[in-house]
């Protein structure tokens, strides 16, 4: 039992490190071409020079800065809309041809009509990223406010809730789980779209990085780049699993069934 | 139906305000003018082979990634080192938008059709794979001992009892990834692709070209459209002994 739970836990990591080391030693036996494939400790060197330069901390600034303010503009009113779409039957018809209308569109095309519209700067990315997930948001939160048993709610108010306080201590716990399975969802999905424009339409920025450096074919940087993009992902996911945790003990439902098993 | 009809308000009302000049019908043209120039595009112009392009590019990605992702899915989920020695990469992997790796792949491969399905393909594999292993490694102990009782082995554990337990999970990575295919297809097209509808819409932007951006846009509507609700509705229907309510 203790053998098999520690090869558990070795088994991952040798998994990583030796193909760090088989692809470090296949690039000196020239196996691999070091212009397609640079060696890990050569992107190591590049970015630790990058970063020295003060290029580097600056994308992942702008990168992670635009993250927070496109998963803010979702999940607020993602969430307010959920409320109400989830309590009102007439809320939700309302907001049914919204869904389908803008909803199934790949957020990354209001690009070009936010741009023109809205004129250069931040704010049309950053709405941009955010049409997706608010609307993930949404759902999810309407999904979770019709998921709380009726009785429940039906004696919070025999019991004299009303108002802010039936939102607080009913409406709002008993969504939470799914309010975090859309904010888990919607986040993955800022940062696909959030790539993607910084690709297309910004100077700074991780996305921006990778596509300076395709264009200079600089294949180091762009090595640097995705390593620190998944990086990023990968904190947002496990910090955000961590939060939930925290946040909803008593839920094993749907905040962990999407969780990687 | 009240849907329908606030739709059709939010159109008229659009269709007014672009007609007098309040919304700026450069950017905003009334959808009448956008309905003829679909029509026309469609019927005339490029907006078919640009939307076949897409719809090829996506089938191909979404196809080589069901092809590779189940089996492999299926396999870490069965063959406990295979998913111990496989899952560092997928949890490093899986959370990286797969746009990010299509300037590597054009160097990789050269600016060309396999970079671009090959992006797309990527996005679906990793949610495929993780869906499809996570649903056969959820699989209640239970039904695997009872199987085993009653003397079911090899693949008739296999077919009777395991595929059947990870279908719905299975089914519902096959239905995420195709969404997400969709997106990385058409963030491929309006970076690099000098085909397809988010090609399409990307020179529009670069024409000023508002009424043709429009018509783009509703044809990639219909599609996603066509696949969040439609492929529901299917597993819905594969599926009829489970409730599922997942929007996600």
């Amino acid at each position: 039992m203790l053998m098999r739970r520690a090869l558990g836990w070795a088994t991952p990591i040798l998994s990583l490190v030796g193909l760090l080391a088989v692809w470090e030693w296949a690039v000196g036996a020239r196996i691999l071409r070091e212009s397609f494939f640079p060696p890990p400790s050569g992107i190591w060197q590049q970015a630790t020079m990058l970063y020295a330069s003060g290029g580097l901390a600056g994308h992942v600034a702008a990168t992670v800065a635009r993250l927070v303010a496109a998963f803010l503009l979702a999940a607020l009113p993602g969430v307010a809309v959920g409320l109400l779409t989830g309590l009102s039957a007439t809320a939700r018809e309302a907001f049914d041809p919204f869904v389908a209308f803008i909803y199934p569109i790949p957020s990354l095309l209001y690009l070009p009509l936010a741009a023109l519209v809205l004129g250069p700067g931040e704010l049309p990315a950053a709405l941009v990223c955010a049409v997706t997930p608010f609307f993930v948001i949404a759902l999810n939160t309407a999904l979770g406010v019709r998921s709380i048993d009726r009785p429940t709610v039906e004696a919070a108010v025999h019991y004299g809730a009303t108002g802010r306080r039936l939102f607080q201590k009913v409406l709002l716990p008993g969504a939470l789980p799914y309010v975090l399975v859309g904010f888990r969802v919607g986040l993955g999905l800022t940062l696909i779209v959030l790539i993607a424009v910084e690709m297309v339409s910004a100077k700074q920025g991780l996305g921006a990085l990778l596509w300076q450096s395709w264009e200079i074919l600089r294949v180091r940087n762009m090595y640097v780049g995705l390593a620190l993009i998944a990086t990023l992902g990968v904190l947002v996911t496990s910090g955000f699993d961590a939060i939930a945790r925290r946040l909803v003990p008593w839920h094993q439902g749907p905040a962990r069934s999407t969780r990687r098993p | 139906m009240a849907g329908l009809i606030a739709g059709l308000a939010a159109l008229g009302l659009w269709e007014l305000l672009s007609r007098a000049g309040t919304l700026n019908p450069l950017y905003f043209p009334p959808p009448t003018v956008v309905g003829i120039t679909l029509v026309a595009r469609a019927t005339g112009g490029d907006l078919a082979p640009h939307a076949a392009a897409t719809l090829a590019r996506l089938s191909l990605a979404f196809g080589a990634a069901a092809l590779v992702g189940v089996p492999l899915g299926l396999a870490m989920g069965m063959i406990r080192p295979l998913r111990l020695v496989l899952d560092p990469y997928i949890a490093a992997l899986y959370p990286l938008p797969k746009i990010a790796l299509l300037p590597l792949l054009m160097i990789l491969l050269g600016v060309g059709e396999q970079a671009f399905v090959l992006a797309g393909s990527l996005t679906a594999l990793f949610q495929i794979i993780l869906n499809t292993y996570g649903g056969v490694t959820q699989i209640d102990p239970v039904l695997l001992e009872v199987g085993h009782n009653y003397g079911a082995r090899g693949l008739a554990l296999f077919r009777r009892i395991l595929l059947p337990a990870a279908l719905p999970s299975i089914l519902t990575g096959l239905r995420l990834g195709l969404g997400l295919a969709l997106i990385t297809t058409i963030a491929v097209e309006f970076t690099a692709a000098k085909s397809g509808l988010g090609h399409l819409v990307f020179r529009a932007w670069q024409t000023l070209a508002a009424a043709e951006m429009f018509a783009a846009l509703a044809v990639v509507g219909v599609i996603g459209l066509a696949i969040t609700r439609g492929l529901l509705c299917l597993q819905r229907r594969l599926l009829a002994w489970q409730q599922t309510y997942e929007w996600d």
